[in-house]
C-alpha cells in the first residue's frame, strides 16, 4: 500500500511537470506558440521567432554558450543588447572564439574550464546574427543573435516554438535562421488567449 | 617496288583485328556507384535503369556534379563531415574555405564474372574456341565518387582486371575533380581536371552502356594507315584515336535553360608520350559538342512542373548532339605495317577531325540511340632513318552505331546494337557487327547478362557470354 502511495505521487508530479508548456505559461500571461518547417533539412530546430518590437529591451542576464563535444551550445542562442555572453570551454582541448560580423571580434584561446565575457552592447538594425567561430577547430560554428526585446523563443526539433507571457497586442512576428528565411507576420495577443503563428522557411 | 599506299591494302587486317579485339576484349569496364546509393539512402532505381544505364533523373545527377536536382540537406542521410564552418567562405582569403567529405569512405565495388564462349578466325583461316571459360573474375572496379562540399565533385576509379595466368592488370581509368556552377546560374558552367570519359561521348561511352561489349566501331578503331585504317588498334602503342573514351584534359560543360548542352575540352590526346611524358607531342586536341533534348525531363532534372513518369526508365524525348574533336598526332610514330621485304617507314597521324552526330530518341518502353562519326585524317610517311617526309594521305572514315533498349519488366532489358566502320579506301573492307543482349537484375545491384556478339563480315568471329555484375 505504501508502495503504490509512493507510485501515485510519483505519476502525479509527472504528470504535473510533464504537462506542455503552453498550458502551464497560459495561466500566467497569453503566449504566442506555433510551428516552423524549415524547408529541405533535416531538422526544424535553431529557428529564433521573435517580436519585432515591443517594450522590454533590456539586457538579460548573462547566458553561457558553451564549447563541448567540438559544438558551440546553444548552437543558437539569443540575446538583446546589452547582454552579456559568457563562453565556456568544457572540451579538454583549447577553443578559440571570434566572429567576422559586425564590431568583428576575437576573444583568444583558453583551456577547460575556463570562459571570456562578451558584451552585445549595439545592434544597428535587428536581428545582429554574430557568427561564432573558433579557430581551432574551423567546422565549429555558433550564432549569438541580438534580438529587441525578451520575447523570442527557439524552435525544437520539430519546428515548435512558445513565446510567453507577451503582453495583449498588435504584434509583428519575425524569425531569424542560419541557413533560410521567411516572411515576417502579424499576429494579435489577446488576454488570457494563446495565439498561433506557423512559418515555412525556405532558401 | 610497291608504293607505300600498297603496302597499307591489307583486307585481312580488319577481320583479324576485329576477332582478336572485339570479340575478345571489346568489353565494357565501369559500372553504377553504390557510394550514393548510401550516401542518399536510396536504390540504384532511382538513377539507373539496369545499371550502369543512366535515366533521365541519373543523367541530370551526372551532369550536376552528383547532386540531386533541387537537392536539400534532409535529402543527404549520410551526413557529411564538415571541413569549415560555412562563415569561413566570408573570411577567404584570411581563412580556408570550407568543405567538406563523406562521413563514411565513399568506396563502391563493381565486380564482373563471365562464363565465356568466343570463336575467332585466324589470319590462315583456322577458327580458335574458348568453350565454357570461367572467367571468375574478369574484373574488379574500385570507386571513389561525391562531392567534397559546395560546387565541387569527384570520381576515381581503379580496376583490376584478372589476366588467364591469374596476374592481375590495373588501370586508373578515372580521377577528376570537378568545379560546379562555381559562379553564375546554376549549371550554366562545370569544369573538370583530370582523366575521364569526356562529356563528348558519354551518349554511348562504356561507362554508360548496358552491354557489355563496347562500341569498338567508334572508340577502338585505329585510323593509322595511308589509305585509311586497318582495323582495330588493340594493343598499338601508343593508342591512335578515333574517339577517345577517356581522355587526360580540362572539360567545360554547361546546361542552358534546362535542354541545351555545351561541351568545350582539351587533352592530351595521343599518349604516352617519350621521355615519360603523358603527352604523345607537345600539342593538344581540342573537342566540342552541343546538343538539345526535346521533351522528357530536362537535363539538370528540371521537370517544368509535369509529373514524371512512375516508370522511371520511361523519358519520352528526343536528344540530337553534333561534336568534334581535332587531334594532333605529329610527331608520333607508327611503325609501317612490314609486309615480306618491304622498306619500312613511319607514319604520322599530323591531325585529324572527327565530326559526328548523337540521337537518342526515348518512346515509352523504347529508347533508340544511335551516334554517326566521320573522320579524316593527315596521314605522313617519313623515312625512318632521316626523318624525311616520303608522302601524305588524306584517308577518311565513316563508323554509325545504332542501339535499342527496351525494358520489358523494370528488371529485364533487351538491347540490340549494330554498329559498322566504312573506310574511305575501298580496297579495305568495312566492319560490321552487331550485339544482343538480355539483361536481367536479379536483385537492384546484381545483374545477369547474356550476350550474343558476331562479326557480320566474317561469322567465325563471334561470342556467347553470360556475365554477372554485382555492386556494393
Amino acid at each position: 500500500m505504501r508502495k503504490f502511495s509512493l507510485f501515485a505521487v510519483v505519476v502525479g508530479l509527472l504528470a504535473i511537470t510533464s504537462a506542455s508548456p503552453a498550458s502551464r505559461l497560459s495561466a500566467a500571461g497569453s503566449s504566442i506558440t506555433g510551428a516552423v518547417k524549415a524547408t529541405g533539412l533535416s531538422s526544424n530546430a535553431d529557428a529564433i521567432v521573435y517580436v519585432q518590437e515591443a517594450p522590454g529591451g533590456k539586457p538579460l542576464a548573462p547566458v553561457t554558450m558553451d564549447q563541448r563535444k567540438m559544438q558551440f551550445l546553444p548552437h543558437v542562442l539569443p540575446v538583446t543588447v546589452g547582454t552579456t555572453v559568457k563562453f565556456l570551454n568544457s572540451d579538454p582541448t583549447p577553443h578559440n572564439v571570434f566572429s567576422p560580423d559586425f564590431e568583428k571580434y576575437n576573444l583568444g584561446t583558453w583551456p577547460q574550464g575556463q570562459s571570456k565575457d562578451y558584451v552585445f552592447s549595439k545592434c544597428a538594425k535587428f536581428p545582429c546574427a554574430y557568427t561564432q567561430l573558433c579557430r581551432v577547430h574551423p567546422e565549429m560554428e555558433g550564432f549569438v543573435v541580438v534580438v529587441p526585446n525578451t520575447y523570442f523563443a527557439v524552435s525544437d526539433h520539430e519546428g515548435h516554438y512558445e513565446i510567453p507571457n507577451v503582453p495583449p497586442g498588435q504584434y509583428v512576428l519575425a524569425v531569424w535562421h542560419p541557413k533560410l528565411k521567411a516572411q515576417p507576420k502579424p499576429v494579435t495577443v489577446e488576454a488570457g488567449k494563446n495565439a498561433t503563428v506557423d512559418f515555412v522557411l525556405a532558401k | 617496288m610497291r608504293t607505300p599506299p600498297d603496302m597499307l591494302r591489307h583486307p585481312w587486317s580488319l577481320g583479324l583485328a576485329v576477332a582478336i579485339v572485339g570479340v575478345f576484349l571489346g568489353s565494357t569496364t565501369a559500372e553504377g556507384v553504390p557510394a550514393f546509393a548510401r550516401k542518399y539512402q536510396t536504390s540504384c532505381q532511382t538513377c539507373h535503369t539496369i545499371f550502369p544505364k543512366l535515366n533521365a533523373f541519373g543523367e541530370a545527377f551526372r551532369l550536376k556534379g552528383y547532386r540531386m536536382p533541387g537537392e536539400t540537406e534532409e535529402m543527404i542521410k549520410e551526413k557529411p563531415v564538415s571541413l569549415g564552418a560555412p562563415a569561413y567562405k566570408r573570411l577567404w582569403p584570411k581563412a580556408v574555405w570550407p568543405g567538406e567529405v563523406s562521413s563514411a569512405v565513399p568506396l563502391a565495388v563493381n565486380v564482373k564474372m563471365g562464363f565465356v564462349n568466343t570463336s575467332t578466325l585466324n589470319e590462315d583461316g583456322s577458327t580458335t574456341s574458348v568453350k565454357y571459360d570461367f572467367q571468375f573474375p574478369q574484373e574488379v572496379n574500385l570507386f571513389g565518387a561525391g562531392t567534397l562540399g559546395d560546387h565541387v565533385s569527384y570520381l576515381a576509379e581503379v580496376t583490376f582486371a584478372e589476366n588467364p595466368d591469374s596476374s592481375v592488370s590495373v588501370e586508373l581509368e578515372h580521377a577528376r575533380i570537378q568545379f560546379d556552377s562555381p559562379f553564375g546560374p546554376e549549371d550554366l558552367f562545370h569544369i573538370r581536371f583530370g582523366k575521364f570519359a569526356p562529356n563528348l561521348v558519354d551518349g554511348f561511352q562504356e561507362m554508360w552502356l548496358s552491354t557489355d561489349a563496347a562500341i569498338d566501331s567508334l572508340f577502338a578503331y585505329n585510323p593509322i594507315g595511308v589509305n585509311g585504317g586497318v582495323g582495330l588498334a588493340g594493343d598499338i602503342s601508343p593508342q591512335p584515336i578515333a574517339l577517345p573514351d577517356r581522355v587526360r584534359g580540362i572539360e567545360a560543360y554547361g546546361i542552358y535553360e534546362h535542354r541545351l548542352m555545351w561541351v568545350a575540352g582539351i587533352a592530351n590526346g595521343i599518349s604516352p608520350g617519350p621521355n615519360g611524358g603523358f603527352d604523345g607531342n607537345n600539342a593538344k586536341d581540342y573537342y566540342a559538342r552541343v546538343d538539345y533534348k526535346i521533351g522528357g525531363m530536362g537535363l539538370d532534372g528540371d521537370t517544368g512542373g509535369k509529373p514524371v513518369p512512375a516508370e522511371n526508365w520511361r523519358d519520352d524525348s528526343l536528344r540530337i548532339g553534333a561534336f568534334i574533336y581535332r587531334g594532333d598526332g605529329s610527331q608520333i610514330n607508327y611503325a609501317s605495317p612490314p609486309p615480306p621485304d618491304a622498306p619500312e617507314f613511319n607514319l604520322q597521324d599530323a591531325h585529324f577531325l572527327r565530326t559526328g552526330i548523337y540521337v537518342s530518341g526515348y518512346i515509352r518502353d523504347l529508347n533508340v540511340f544511335g551516334a554517326y562519326v566521320h573522320g579524316s585524317d593527315t596521314i605522313q610517311q617519313f623515312d625512318p632513318t632521316s626523318a624525311i617526309l616520303i608522302g601524305q594521305t588524306e584517308p577518311t572514315y565513316d563508323a554509325l552505331f545504332v542501339q535499342a533498349d527496351y525494358v520489358i519488366y523494370p528488371w529485364l532489358q533487351a538491347s540490340g546494337r549494330y554498329e559498322t566502320v566504312s573506310v574511305g579506301d575501298p580496297t579495305v573492307p568495312s566492319l560490321r557487327s552487331a550485339v544482343f543482349n538480355l539483361s536481367a537484375l536479379i536483385r537492384a545491384n546484381v545483374k545477369a547478362m547474356v550476350e550474343y556478339q558476331r562479326d557480320l563480315r566474317a561469322g567465325e568471329n563471334h561470342s556467347l557470354n553470360v556475365l554477372v555484375r554485382f555492386a556494393f
